[in-house]
């Protein structure tokens, strides 16, 4: 029996709120277990719309989303049963919450949905400071510490419940080596199953401006251009048609 | 040929556009408030290790905080109005109304608007620029990522904490006018005994002016944590735009201060003397 999708897209449309025209049209996509997707777009081209219509931010224009088997559609209320199971990492610093620590915003969703104390919450929320290297900041408001490490703490804020689905928007923008380095080792571990979420293996979405920064055999691509989403396939196919994606193939 | 109603015309233009502004700006806050008393009771009690030391910080930063200063509102408000309105009382023999005036004054009038006026420029303002900037930079989409009800965590606390610091305020600001009217009374060495002080305010007070107070007080920490949280975050703003809905509030809330004023005033007068 085929595993249910963890997302499945049928005729979607996306727009922003301010706009009639579409941003976004006729996607048909469907997400396995398992995968990692990395998605290309110029800027504006509407892939962080697209991110956050799947963590159930934005509503449907037009079309039907099914989520973990939750389907629902452009006309219906979004539901949020499934938010928990899906974790979500805005890109330029992750958008915490400034007045908190590091470790508060990370131990921030495990108390409210679980209605722990602060401390317990942050007791919880420990191995997964430890496992992204962030001990050094836990206590530092989160206000004042740089974009590269914010963008970490977003990380481990999404992780924080333990999602099956993690959707990262253009998490390596501005980063140094070292960043870079971290964010290319962490991510495969985390696809595989890493240690602190349990070993349990999750399904990746990413946002980039460039796939070349992204290549690797297991990932597979598509692209966001004049409206719609391209599925390209994996690396092979990728680079077989090379020519066709070079706007999105640059030198890193 | 020179249109000689033009002005006229342009004049009654301003005037509906601000009437529709206005009843656009009700109605969109009447829906907010509906959302909020919403979520205090579908949400009662739930993430409740999360919510209530935001209530509790709230009230420590909006009530005890302001204590001081209101206490010195207090003390200033007994000397200048029970003080010297006694003294001024008593040179005309008429000290028996000190009661009447203190109940009308400050108990009914002066110690809810100014413990609700002090709130709002301490706290009303900070409340704006904080949730407008927390808007202003997604950290509201962020909350709503993490399956975070917003409203919950950044509304909930800060109406309950504002509404419930505007009453004890009010309260004590009383107990402070009181207590300074008193020591005024010694000190000055007014002719009036402290059971004659004591005991012309208790005639003065009706019972139903102890619920009023507490409705009327209730009803301005509500009306200025609404507006302010209605004006941080109920619409999408920019960074430039935050101090404008700072200044916003205030206007907005002295007016409905001034509205429930009103109303009060008239379930006052149809009260039985």
């Amino acid at each position: 029996m085929k595993p249910t999708p963890v997302l499945e897209l049928a005729a979607v449309a996306i727009q922003r709120a301010d706009e009639e025209e579409l941003l976004l049209e006729n996607i048909h996509w469907r997400v396995e277990p398992g995968d990692w997707w990395v998605i290309a777009g110029g800027h504006g081209s509407g892939k962080s719309m697209l991110l956050q219509s799947l963590a159930g931010l934005i509503p449907l224009a037009q079309g039907t989303l099914s989520v973990f088997g939750e389907s629902y559609s452009a006309t219906e209320r979004r539901p949020t049963g499934w938010r928990q199971r899906v974790g979500l990492v805005f890109e330029s610093g992750g958008r915490l919450l400034r007045e908190l620590t590091v470790a508060e915003n990370i131990a921030l969703p495990v108390g409210y949905h679980r209605n722990c104390s602060p401390a317990a919450a942050l007791e919880t929320v420990l191995p997964l400071i430890q496992a992204l290297d962030l001990e050094r900041l836990a206590d530092a408001p989160a206000g004042r510490i740089g974009r590269a490490w914010a963008q970490r703490v977003a990380l481990a804020r999404a992780l924080a419940l333990g999602p099956e689905l993690l959707l990262l928007d253009n998490p390596l923008t501005g980063m140094d080596q070292n960043h870079l380095r971290w964010w290319r080792q962490f991510l495969p571990q985390l696809r595989a199953g890493h240690p602190v979420l349990g070993g349990r293996g999750l399904t990746l979405i990413v946002t980039t401006d460039n796939l070349r920064s992204w290549l690797g055999a297991e990932r597979q691509f598509a692209v966001v251009h004049h409206r719609q989403l391209r599925p390209v396939g994996f690396q092979n196919q990728l680079e077989a048609a090379a020519s066709e994606y070079s706007d999105w193939l640059q030198p890193d | 040929m020179p249109n000689p109603f033009r002005g006229f015309q342009r004049l009654t233009e301003v005037i509906g556009l601000r009437v529709l502004s206005f009843l656009d700006t009700t109605r969109r806050l009447g829906a907010f408030t509906l959302i909020i008393v919403g979520v205090i009771f579908t949400k009662f009690g739930a993430s409740r290790q999360v919510i209530r030391p935001l209530i509790l910080s709230q009230v420590v930063g909006s009530g005890v905080r302001l204590l001081p200063i209101v206490g010195f509102i207090g003390v200033a408000l007994g000397f200048v109005i029970i003080g010297q309105t006694l003294r001024l009382l008593s040179q005309v023999g008429q000290s028996q109304l000190m009661g009447s005036l203190f109940v009308t004054v400050l108990f009914r009038e002066l110690a809810p608007l100014t413990a609700a006026l002090v709130v709002l420029a301490r706290v009303g303002t900070p409340t704006v620029v904080e949730l407008g900037t927390s808007r202003a930079l997604g950290e509201v989409e962020a909350l709503e990522a993490l399956g975070i009800d917003p409203i919950q965590y950044l509304v909930v606390p800060r109406v309950l904490g504002i509404t419930l610091s505007v009453f004890s305020l009010a309260v004590y600001l009383l107990l402070f006018a009181l207590a300074s009217g008193w020591l005024f009374t010694v000190v000055a060495n007014l002719p009036v005994t402290g059971e004659d002080y004591w005991g012309q305010i208790a005639r003065a007070l009706r019972w139903e002016d102890f619920p009023l107070l507490g409705l009327k007080t209730l009803a301005f920490g509500a009306a200025g944590s609404l507006i302010s949280c209605y004006q941080g975050l109920a619409r999408p703003l920019r960074l430039e735009e935050v101090p404008e809905a700072a200044t916003r509030t205030v206007a907005h809330s002295v007016i409905a201060f001034l509205c429930l004023d009103a109303v009060f005033l008239v379930i006052n007068l149809l009260l039985p003397a």
